[in-house]
């Protein structure tokens, strides 16, 4: 770790001298009326430290239980047989021969599927989880390629499988919009997210475009994209009397079990959802329809259940990233200064799902410009619900932007760096209110200092190194903070000196449990061997979803709240015999195992001492998080500068990435190690966003073509280079611990940053990904 | 004769109860009745690694394989272990495991343990680190921190197990038979028995056929336990490879002016693929992109075919006949390869193209052997996959090139030539157009590759 101790040195002056300077104006804080979290005062200590993970231990051995690998007396396994076709009913299923199969239980269709309500949709309700809200198997209607018609329960995994394959079925068919040019040309709708339009105008973009002396406008077209996390979706669940307990892989446990009770028309408190590791998640690990379907044929069959969809059932029942085709135009002045920006266009979606991927958000902040027009307009398709993947927006949305702005510098013959600390805004170019701390300018001169920027030779296709054409590119990324209603925790301090967090948030991979007890550790003033993190229950605290980056502001606001009033409680114990006898509660801190004053140190008690006087084993306190208000008073992103460099073989097309560097301004980081993880396994993402990921979707019959790990390429090792990571360090006063979440802007950046690089290694701009050897010959 | 699949799991041993399905996928068995979750399944189609499990040889070998590729009946007689049998002393973390987990090689974890199976291998196998990780996905951590760690594994010198001895055996269940015999003899008895039977080499293919496509196969006869299949002898003039033998123990004999097979095979899959994969099974298969083929067209090889009628000999380039198709009939098994080692002034390169480096199948493969003689290509044998329904020689860009000086025009000339000799198709893989280019481009990045063999043209190991 060396190279982050380095990076942490470099840009350590800068973070301190910044982070007065913002705590001293800070006007307001995350909790509005409120001081900074405290912990951002404390520079030593925990916070940051590169601890391992927590749980990689019991990982290495395979002693970690995922959600298929709960063992339930009775259990049977179940296998599900999907649509060929679009649109249409169901006109016949001959069963016969599965259900005469060796081991079969079960076979469950339509005409046996107990009566269920659809899923809550995602985001329409606080805790709606649901990917689609279409019937499950209620009826002969088929709406996507790929619907479950029939799930077969048998013995073995190996059993069910087969006599699932022995299923035919014969439809009616019915006309489906399955070509994209087909849907647009029946009209569109513009798009709505989070109860908001995707679409703004500030002046009169296209007006200012026209005038401007310097101008570019193309358009960028971005595929179908899955989550493919190596873990498939899986659920191991089992009814007792009208009480459902699922062991799921889940990013939403609360979500989950509030929408399941809707389902089933039980009350809420009657499911509970565990979902201790998740083997990965980015977006996709909510409530689609095999949970649903998992406990309506436990139902039926009065046993366990254990549903683990295959990869192909994965591609087939959960959606991913949509499509899109996105025009953006810049005008600029000679000298750089963006007169307009104009980004819209087209996605594809359903009639029944939330998300019109919203590929214009990251163009609402990121530049300061006289006008603006942004539009997502929605072409509806009968195809699998599409949903969020990794930085959803973001993702696809810096691809085309900084693509165009990679073009305009061309064109202006400018410096890309320069040209985007040009158009650097002061406040939020949309909303108007101040950044709560932005220091991408300092990433960008880091960034380009370590990554040797400037020795980038202009011309595109004047480097070679043999057969290979060597360029270097760079991108702006960027993601919103969030932090979302609904989080709450339990904090059991004990009088041996422990604590205990109770928090239903999640573990997939993030490293959210060493982390956040990290924070806790330092916050009570305990070593970190004495926190422990218990998460992944619907039963603990809090409405907490693992998604939008938002979880460590979720679980850190909660668990201030839950500290604060665990102080309380504690001084209250501690009397007026004690040292602390005065002392409010924003007075004190957590200090070498107990309560001290901030000011005063020497004014301490340790906690042991507090429970032992006042005969108590334990003190519990609860307590929910205050409502978001930080992101109404200040514009909250994240950004990145990401640095390229390419190479692409002249011979064969082959497009090769040889270095990237990753400089980013995320808030203060809480721990370098997992955090450098997640930063390079998103920029890890973004190259398979940039040179190989997509699914195959044949306009012909509405059906996903490559649902296997085989033709839908994700990186390997060998497509990685060595990633440098930097970042600045600087809190944000107005998030908790200073921190904004990173697990999805990594992704971010990087598609355009690949681009770019290729365009300078060759002179060929591909505006269409991923960019393949055969787009590069 | 046995009727039990009997296997070492962990050092104990195994039998099954009579009636278990032979084609189950020993990865559905671990983690179904066995119990044993550790061996995790993300792909069941021996792409992502997360199932890697290890056999373990007599020798002391450790061949990491996809355990959802495996069948049942094709580990009889052999030592498996998985993530749950690795140890530490004191019963704690194995120190494979306890290094991942140091350098924070684990993020989810989901792949962790088909990681921990490949570095265990590793650590006793040795070579390229990047290697041994070609055949384990990881969408979270990043590959590097696991790079590092299995750089620096050490092998722990456990013993080698020693493994019961199997005859010639034959497993049922409901609607099924595997034969698994133990003798060439008995396998042709077998195979004019019953033609209709599948032939399983190593199932890198065939094993789709349970793992993806659902399927029970009624009649399997595997091609392991015969030793004239599993053998490879070597002399001067070249080597012969018995037909299932699995390229890891193949890969050994590819020295000298075979070296650039090798290095084509260490592309062909991960380590994990050919520890089962075969040569036999790439030419039966008869696949128009297999990555061996176009190598054993170029080189000349010829196979040896056995039946209970007697043996002959044929020329690969006689064998395959069409897409998919050869010249195999229904009683025959292919018995070993013949594969001539470049003489004297032939050198051989092998080419593949594909949009990921590792784990991923060609849109274009091709194999060259040119005859150098005075400054002029005295003969050229040049061979493409990817370019039509299979696997063929380029004979129009071949006449370019022998008796042309060996200078840029002739390569040129070939390439120009290519056009008559291919008939590429259109796919996800590459266009025609693009197939068409690359495949010419790859004739004059040959004639770098003699006359300039100081230009950079690959980059690995970035």
């Amino acid at each position: 770790m060396s190279i982050l101790e380095n990076a942490k040195q470099t840009v350590q002056g800068a973070a301190q001298a910044a982070m007065k300077k913002a705590i001293a104006l800070a006007p307001d804080s995350w909790l509005p009326g409120g001081q900074p979290d405290p912990l951002i005062r404390q520079q030593h200590g925990l916070i940051g430290a590169p601890v391992s993970r927590l749980d990689g231990p019991l990982k290495v051995r395979g002693q970690a239980p995922f959600a298929a690998e709960f063992p339930l007396d009775g259990m049977v396994y179940a296998a599900i047989a999907f649509s060929a076709v679009a649109k249409g009913r169901i006109a016949a299923l001959d069963l016969a021969a599965a259900e005469a199969a060796p081991g079969v239980v079960l076979v469950m269709t339509h005409a046996n599927t107990p009566r269920l309500q659809p899923m809550p949709l995602f985001l329409t309700a606080e805790k709606a989880a649901g990917g689609d809200d279409l019937p499950v198997m209620q009826d002969d209607r088929i709406h996507w390629n790929g619907q479950p018609i029939a799930v077969v329960l048998a013995e073995t995994q190996e059993q069910a499988d087969h006599a699932s394959s022995l299923i035919r079925a014969t439809y009616e068919a019915e006309p489906a919009t399955i070509a994209f040019a087909e849907a647009k040309a029946q009209g569109t709708e513009p798009g709505q997210f989070m109860g908001q339009p995707l679409k703004l105008e500030k002046g009169d973009a296209e007006a200012a475009l026209a005038a401007s002396p310097v101008s570019v406008d193309a358009t960028y077209v971005t595929p179908r994209h899955n989550h493919n996390p190596i873990e498939p979706h899986a659920a191991t669940l089992a009814w007792d009397g009208d009480r459902l307990l699922l062991h799921d892989a889940s990013q939403a446990v609360a979500h989950t079990a509030w929408s399941l009770a809707q389902v089933f028309g039980i009350e809420e408190k009657q499911v509970r959802v565990t979902s201790p590791f998740v083997g990965g998640g980015f977006g996709s690990k909510t409530l689609w329809q095999h949970q649903v379907l998992g406990a309506a044929a436990a139902k039926l069959a009065g046993r366990p259940v254990r549903i683990a969809l295959s990869r192909e059932g994965m591609h087939r029942m959960i959606g991913g990233r949509t499509l899109t085709e996105q025009r953006v135009a810049i005008g600029a002045q000679p000298d750089g200064r963006f007169e307009a920006i104009i980004h819209t266009g087209t996605v594809a979606m359903t009639r029944h799902n939330a998300l019109p991927e919203p590929f214009i958000l990251p163009t609402r902040s990121a530049y300061a410009a006289g006008s603006l027009k942004l539009d997502v307009e929605v072409a509806y398709m009968d195809m699998l619900a599409n949903t969020f993947m990794r930085a959803p927006g973001e993702a696809v949305g810096t691809f085309a932007l900084e693509c165009a702005i990679d073009e305009l510098a061309a064109k202006l013959g400018m410096d890309p760096v320069e040209l985007r600390i040009r158009n650097e805004p002061e406040r939020d170019p949309v909303e108007g209110t101040p950044f709560s701390a932005r220091h991408i300018v300092e990433a960008w001169r880091a960034g380009a200092e370590r990554f040797g920027w400037s020795r980038r030779n202009p011309t595109p296709g004047a480097v070679r190194d043999g057969e290979w054409l060597v360029g270097l590119g760079c991108a702006t990324a960027t993601y919103p903070y969030y932090r979302m209603p609904g989080g709450a925790a339990r904090l059991t301090l004990t009088r041996d000196g422990r604590v205990r967090v109770e928090i239903a948030a999640h573990e997939m991979g993030m490293g959210t449990a060493t982390a956040q007890s990290q924070v806790v550790a330092e916050r009570l003033g305990l070593p970190l061997e004495a926190v422990s993190f218990a998460y992944g229950d619907s039963s603990l605290p809090g409405v907490v979803l693992a998604g939008g980056s938002q979880q460590t502001a979720a679980i850190g606001a909660a668990v201030a709240a839950a500290h604060r009033v665990l102080v309380a409680e504690l001084l209250q114990l501690a009397g007026n015999d004690s040292p602390l006898a005065g002392l409010k509660p924003e007075e004190v801190g957590g200090l070498d195992g107990g309560l001290a004053g901030l000011e005063e140190p020497a004014r301490r008690e340790s906690y042991a001492s507090i429970l032992a006087r006042a005969g108590r084993e334990a003190v519990v306190a609860e307590a929910s998080a205050p409502p978001p208000l930080e992101t109404q008073h200040w514009s909250m992103h994240s950004h990145g500068a990401m640095f390229c460099e390419a190479r692409v073989n002249r011979i064969t097309g082959e497009p090769r990435i040889s270095r990237f560097l990753g400089s980013m301004d995320c808030g203060r980081i809480l721990n370098a190690k997992t955090a450098a993880s997640q930063f390079r396994g998103g920029i890890i993402m973004g190259l398979g966003l940039a040179l190989m990921e997509e699914t195959q979707f044949d306009e012909r019959k509405g059906r996903i073509m490559n649902p296997s790990l085989a033709e839908y390429h994700v990186p390997v090792h060998m497509d990685v280079p060595e990633i440098d990571v930097i970042w600045t360090d600087i809190p944000d006063p107005h998030a908790p611990m200073g921190a904004r979440g990173v697990g999805e802007i990594g992704i971010t950046g990087t598609g355009a940053a690949v681009a770019n690089a290729i365009f300078n290694a060759t002179g060929r701009r591909v505006r269409d990904l991923p960019i393949t050897l055969d787009k590069l010959l | 004769m046995s009727d039990r699949i009997g296997f070492l799991l962990n050092g104990a041993p195994v039998s099954l109860p009579a009636g278990t399905s032979p084609t189950m996928t020993l990865l559905d068995w671990l983690r179904g009745p066995a119990g044993l979750t550790g061996t995790k399944e993300g792909c069941a189609e021996g792409d992502c690694g997360a199932c890697t499990v290890v056999l373990e040889a007599a020798d002391g070998g450790r061949a990491p394989i996809n355990a959802c590729l495996a069948m049942l009946g094709q580990m009889h007689g052999r030592a498996i272990r998985t993530v749950e049998g690795l140890r530490g002393e004191e019963g704690g973390p194995h120190p494979v495991q306890r290094r991942l987990a140091e350098a924070d090689a684990t993020q989810c974890g989901f792949c962790t343990p088909g990681i921990v199976m490949a570095a265990w291998a590793q650590a006793r196998e040795g070579g390229d680190p990047h290697e041994a990780l070609a055949g384990n996905l990881c969408r979270c951590t990043g590959y590097r921190p696991i790079l590092d760690a299995l750089a620096a594994m050490q092998d722990d010198r456990a013993p080698p197990p020693v493994l019961p001895v199997a005859g010639t055996a034959c497993f049922t269940a409901e609607g099924q038979v595997f034969h698994h015999p133990a003798s060439l003899a008995e396998l042709l008895r077998l195979r004019a028995a019953h033609p209709a039977a599948l032939l399983l080499a190593g199932g890198t293919d065939l094993g789709l056929l349970a793992s993806e496509h659902r399927q029970r196969p009624a009649a399997v006869i595997a091609l392991d336990a015969v030793p004239e299949l599993q053998a490879c002898t070597g002399d001067a003039a070249g080597l012969s490879i018995g037909a299932a033998l699995p390229y890891g123990r193949l890969l050994p004999w590819l020295d000298g002016g075979l070296a650039p097979f090798a290095a084509l095979l260490r592309r062909l899959g991960s380590r994990q693929i050919r520890s089962l994969g075969t040569l036999g099974g790439n030419l039966g298969t008869a696949s128009p992109i297999g990555d061996a083929l176009p190598v054993l067209l170029a080189l000349g090889a010829g196979l040896r075919i056995a039946s209970a009628r007697g043996e002959r000999a044929c020329a690969v380039e006689e064998f395959l006949t069409g897409y998919r198709r050869t010249t195999l009939a229904p009683d025959e098994v292919i018995l070993a390869i013949r594969l001539p080692r470049p003489a004297a002034g032939e050198i051989l390169v092998c080419e593949k193209l594909s949009k990921r480096h590792d784990q991923d199948i060609a849109a274009v493969s091709g194999a060259f052997l040119l005859r150098v003689e005075a400054g002029r290509v005295a003969a050229a044998r040049l061979a493409f996959g990817g370019m039509g329904p299979m696997a063929a020689r380029a004979r129009a860009a071949e006449a370019a090139l022998t008796g042309a000086p060996l200078a840029r025009p002739a390569f040129e000339a070939a390439a120009a030539a290519l056009a008559q000799d291919v008939a590429p198709l259109s796919d996800w893989r590459g266009s025609a157009a693009y197939r068409l280019a690359a495949a010419q481009g790859l004739l004059r990045r040959l004639h770098w590759r003699i006359a300039r063999p100081d230009l950079p043209l690959e980059v690995h190991a970035l």
